[in-house]
């Protein structure tokens, strides 16, 4: 399992470094359409290490195709450049009825199957590449349909699944989606997200994916009870941190990380060369 | 959207945690961003949240990048409108605020946008995140010939490089 950290924006710039150059971790995840401003040489030549494009903002189920059309172009750029592991995208919900959400809106599985099918479908033929797209950390029952809803989505079209093991988590907790459900979806991905999560402030408590605190227990239990399901070669795991930026508490949850999971198979091969 | 329809739901169940902790993304994206409006609202903010959340939902707004413009237009036409007047502290943040808001979410080819007041002579930039070892930047800019005041309270414009190098008249805010 190679292990990776989110990179948003610049100024978490010289801890990604540091992380590349003390080996905690093996490759960098660029929230890719946060940079399309700067030059894709740029990037390519930011991070001495392989590198995965995650999208933000793409509303691939929302946007009109001359929108996605035009992302998609932009993005090929940095696909050409970086030569990415992978590329990700969210099954979200930005907005309702012409209104923007702040907060990244669910959709309903059941009756939204055939329409997202046809969208995922659409978007990875305008990008013109397999991409993967990522669980959501469920509050209401509906996200009890979620495991079936993304083993149907990548038979049937291809695409991936970039699965966050914390978002099961809070999924688990807040509406008791077992995690034995998503057995066959880990099985079937290759790229996966961890992060931390905390509880609501107010009761009944919900658990919320806020990527701000050290790997809880219970999902550091799921990776080590799963951790063979999660485990296989090209397998990628990208710790994710937005808020309360501490180098030492990163390092901390990437070595429990590399702990659980060891060294990566390209790791191996480089520690044996240097021994 | 509307906090008084929150009330609808039990409190005990995990519906109305589900609205609160949506609720409180829009209360966080005001104050924790302009914290100067506590000043005129008292530390929990309702006094400014609630009012306007209703008439922004009557209003049928987007909710986009100009969120916190039109909480200034609210506090323009509220009880508020003389303390908001007396000190450009709070026009300053919270068109500072919007171009950012701007700069995070705009996916379009556009590296930066420009937002004027009818209420100032100053302009503020807001520039999309250009070098990998750079955030967004917001710029206050104080010309020394000013533009003409946009028709509303409130106009922008785009800019399709990182230069301030045209004027191409103001657009409208949307609702």
């Amino acid at each position: 399992m190679r292990l990776g950290f989110n990179f948003t924006l610049g100024d978490t710039y010289d801890m990604v470094q540091r992380l590349i150059a003390e080996r905690h971790i093996d490759y960098c995840e660029f929230l890719i359409d946060n940079f399309f401003c700067v030059d894709p040489n740029e990037l390519a030549k930011a991070f001495d290490c392989p590198i995965g494009l995650h999208i933000m903002y793409s509303k691939f189920l929302e946007a009109d195709r001359p929108m996605l059309v035009d992302f998609a172009a932009r993005l090929r750029d940095y696909i050409d450049a970086l030569n990415p592991i992978y590329v990700s995208d969210h099954i979200l919900r930005f907005s309702h009825e012409g209104r923007a959400f702040f907060h990244l809106g669910e959709i309903d599985y059941s009756a939204e199957y055939e329409f997202v099918r046809d969208r995922v479908l659409q978007w990875q033929e305008i990008v013109g590449q397999r991409i993967h797209f990522e669980n959501y950390p469920s509050i209401m029952d509906g996200g009890r349909e979620a495991p079936a809803f993304f083993e149907r989505l990548m038979k049937e079209t291809g695409a991936g699944v970039l699965f966050d093991a914390s978002n099961a988590v809070c999924s688990n907790r807040n509406c008791g989606t077992p995690f034995e459900a998503w057995r066959n979806v880990i099985a079937g991905a290759q790229h996966f997200h961890v992060a931390g999560y905390r509880n609501s402030l107010i009761e009944p408590f919900i658990s919320l994916d806020t990527h701000a605190e050290a790997l809880a227990p219970d999902t550091l239990a799921f990776l080590e009870n799963f951790r063979s399901v999660f485990d296989k070669p090209g397998a990628t795991m990208t710790y994710e941190r937005d808020d309360q930026i501490e180098f030492d508490d990163i390092v901390a949850d990437l070595k429990l990380l590399r702990n659980l999971f060891g060294e990566p198979e390209e790791r191996r091969h480089d520690l044996a060369l240097s021994a | 959207m509307s906090p008084v329809l929150c009330a609808n739901y039990p409190t005990d169940h995990k519906a109305f945690v589900r609205i609160d902790v949506s609720l409180r993304i829009y209360w966080h994206t005001l104050f924790d961003i302009c914290p100067e409006l506590l000043e005129l609202s008292g530390p929990d903010g309702m006094s400014i949240f609630r009012p306007f959340m209703a008439w922004a939902g009557e209003k049928k707004l987007a909710f986009d990048w100009s969120y916190y413009l039109w909480v200034y237009v609210w506090l323009r036409q509220s009880p508020f409108k003389d303390r908001l007047l007396a000190d450009d502290k709070y026009l300053r943040s919270i068109m500072a605020a919007s171009a950012a808001r701007w700069a995070i979410l705009d996916r379009g080819r556009d590296c930066g946008i420009v937002i004027g007041c009818a209420d100032t002579k100053n302009l503020v930039i807001g520039w999309k995140c250009r070098s990998v070892r750079l955030g967004r930047e917001i710029e206050l800019i104080e010309p020394e010939e000013p533009l003409p005041a946009p028709p509303d309270i409130f106009g922008y414009f785009t800019l399709q490089s990182f230069e301030l190098d045209i004027f191409p008249g103001w657009q409208s805010l949307a609702r």
